[in-house]
């Protein structure tokens, strides 16, 4: 029973990142109607943002000290006086990295935010108008340039980096169990809750997210009022962007920066769609099932088995539901 | 010159062949084909098969993509599943104790149905879902089937990870163990796929595929079943990768799982959009670009580098960024692709000196 709940955590809190990254994919659509394929490989890129911000700038020669590991005086004296393996001691450490997280995570989201911009004027701006296929099919090529830009770039595989909080270990005892849960994971938790609410609220509330609304319901419609569609879709770009560079930053702190993070935006994809394209809580939902799936695959059957789990729920749900949980139904006229 | 479609009897209007121009065309590649084992080189009787072996897969691509409209990006899948199906079908007629002569007449076509058979099952979801749904669904297949080839139960059949050494084949006493040998084969059944398929959309079931590109509704209020119809159009294209499979695993001497991932799925679906979709030549022209890219890098990479080893390492991701600018650079701007540049030029030839474009 308590390994149960050790899984169900883990699982929902990995659920937590997915919703987080498929927020992306599910704003885009929103807005432009364009399923981006290459969502992952702009995850990555926000990974190995984060990686060159905050390891290799820092580590740089021109680069100040405080940057690579700040140690004010005071911060030597408490760190002297404690015990080894103390949640302070984490705490310190963090404290110490955080000029260089700060650093890294505004770097990823400014590039990103960038990087999605660019996307959008270069490939998706020419195209609006023309068939889903030959957007869905720019962002495939996409795929490839990205990857093959990557490979460029960087050259360092499975680099770690640091994590973005505390990242002190907690114990719980449940059911006589102990529970381990890490510090820098639940502030994960924390970020993609806060940002997936925020970016929700706000395609709710705020006149921004009206416009993309407007522009998700009619194209045409939405211009005729006033709204500058081209500017809602460089918007919903640089939205997705820049949270899949905070969830690169989360994800590259788990697994370190390496090029199969592009390969995860393709099970993102399998959640989005099983929970419905167009639908923030059906995805929310779906993310955190698959998350859930995967840590019991993992459990039962070995680590290996948790990879297909997305895969294999979305190949049954499109099955029994081809638009996904809570997705609408599109209504086609001949 | 081409003055008009001036067609006397209905059988010639039915030709597959139906001018002079496609007539030459043709029997001057298929004599190319057959005097090229004797007289080319190594390297390109190599780069030559390579070419065969996509172009029959991409032609089983443009079936599903190019004429029936769905949009699929697991195709890899079924070129494993046919690659695969040859060692172990081979090792089960083993078991039986047939001779090594005749294997490859049932290895081959067991191999095309195997792939066919999963390629129905792949294509069910098609009757629910269509375009986007349809390409995450078989992408999800590709996925799924390359992690059941590597997982560790089966491995006694597949070699999970590390893969599988593959046979020779044999046809009748004739030991096909050299490239050039392999070769003659792989132009022979390319050329037959090709001039199947070609033929395949003079018959009601290749008008069906069309209609149902076209609009499916309208398709299906015209009496077409579309259960009967998407089917029929993942088992041939899946038979097709099957056939490109088996002569993958004929050709090379070992195969792996990884060979068969995505990229191979983006490969194909490449090639084919370079080349254009639902034309007859659209793969010939998309599978000689994708072919040559990696090779022409190499050589230019071998001549600006020399062999330096900072620089070689270069040469994968520049071909990756090559593939994906390729897709990107034809969807925007020519979007029927090379087969439409080829007709362009060739109406200006024809017309020329009288009219222009």
């Amino acid at each position: 029973m308590g390994e149960f709940i050790q899984f169900t955590l883990n699982g929902l809190m990995a659920g937590t990142i997915y919703a987080l990254i498929a927020v992306g994919i599910v704003s885009v659509f929103k807005a432009t109607k364009v399923v981006n394929f290459a969502h992952g490989y702009i995850i990555m890129f926000g990974a190995y943002f984060y990686f060159t911000f905050s390891v290799i700038v820092p580590g740089a020669e021109w680069a100040p000290d405080w940057l690579q590991s700040w140690e004010p005086a005071w911060m030597v004296a408490m760190k002297a006086d404690l015990p080894m393996f103390s949640p302070m001691g984490a705490v310190l450490d963090w404290l110490s990295n955080l000029p260089r997280i700060l650093l890294g995570l505004t770097g990823a989201v400014i590039c990103n935010a960038l990087l999605g911009l660019l996307i959008e004027r270069t490939l998706m701006r020419p195209l609006i108008g023309q068939s889903t296929f030959a957007m869905i099919m720019i962002t495939v090529g996409l795929i490839s340039v990205m990857s093959g830009t990557k490979g460029l770039i960087w050259t360092a595989d499975a680099e770690f980096v640091p994590h973005i909080a505390p990242n002190t270990p907690i114990r719980l005892n449940l059911f006589d169990t102990p529970i381990f849960l890490f510090g820098a994971d639940l502030v994960n938790v924390a970020v993609a809750l806060l940002l997936f609410g925020a970016i929700v609220a706000m395609v709710r509330y705020t006149k921004s997210g009206v416009a993309i609304r407007a522009t998700a319901e009619d194209q045409s419609t939405a211009y005729s009022m006033g709204i500058s569609v081209p500017r809602v879709f460089s918007r919903a770009w640089v939205l997705a962007a820049t949270t899949g560079a905070i969830a690169g930053a989360i994800l590259a702190t788990r697994n370190g920066v390496s090029p199969s993070l592009g390969l995860f935006g393709f099970s993102v994809l399998a959640i989005v769609l099983m929970g419905g394209l167009d639908s923030y809580v059906g995805v929310f939902i779906a993310a955190l099932t698959v998350g859930f799936l995967e840590a019991m695959a993992q459990w039962q059957f070995g680590g290996e088995f948790a990879e297909v789990v997305p895969y294999i729920a979305v190949l049954i749900v499109i099955l029994i539901r081809p638009h996904g949980l809570f997705g609408q139904k599109e209504v086609e006229r001949i | 010159m081409i003055t008009g479609d001036l067609k006397a009897t209905y059988a010639a209007d039915e030709r597959v062949l139906n001018n002079s121009y496609k007539q030459t065309f043709v029997l001057a590649m298929a004599a190319l084909c057959a005097l090229m084992p004797f007289i080319a080189n190594d390297y390109i009787i190599l780069v030559a098969s390579q070419m065969g072996i996509m172009l029959i897969a991409v032609v089983g691509v443009n079936v599903v993509i190019g004429y029936t409209g769905l949009l699929s990006l697991g195709h890899a899948a079924f070129m494993a599943i046919g690659a695969y199906s040859i060692p172990i079908l081979h090792r089960l007629m083993e078991s039986i104790g047939l001779p090594d002569g005749i294997m490859p007449f049932l290895a081959i076509p067991g191999a095309i149905a195997i792939s066919a058979i999963i390629g129905i099952i792949v294509g069910l979801p098609s009757l629910r879902v269509k375009g986007l749904y349809l390409a995450v669904a078989t992408l999800s297949a590709n996925f799924i089937i390359i992690f059941l080839i590597e997982l560790e139960a089966f491995a006694p059949w597949t070699g999970g990870l590390v893969g599988l050494n593959t046979p020779d084949p044999n046809i009748l006493g004739w030991q096909l163990d050299t490239q050039r040998e392999m070769f003659a084969l792989i132009a022979a059944l390319a050329f037959i796929t090709i001039l199947a398929i070609q033929n395949l959309f003079r018959t009601r079931v290749g008008r069906a595929f069309i209609a149902i590109r076209e609009r499916d509704y309208s398709a299906e209020i015209l009496g077409i079943s579309l259960f009967r119809y998407k089917l029929m159009s993942f088992a041939i294209s899946a038979a097709c990768c099957g056939l490109a499979g088996a002569l993958f695993a004929y050709f090379y001497a070992r195969i792996l799982p990884e060979q068969f991932e995505l990229a191979l799925s983006l490969q194909l679906v490449a090639a084919l959009i370079v080349g254009g979709m639902g034309r007859t030549m659209g793969p010939v022209f998309g599978v000689m670009v994708i072919v040559m890219v990696p090779e022409v890098l190499k050589f230019t990479f071998g001549m600006v580098a020399g062999g330096a080893a900072e620089v070689v390492q270069l040469r994968a991701p520049v071909q990756e960024i090559i593939f994906g600018l390729l897709i990107i650079f034809f969807l925007m701007f020519e979007p029927l692709g090379i087969n439409q540049l080829v007709d362009r030029g060739i109406r200006a030839l024809n017309r020329w000196p009288f009219a222009r474009g």
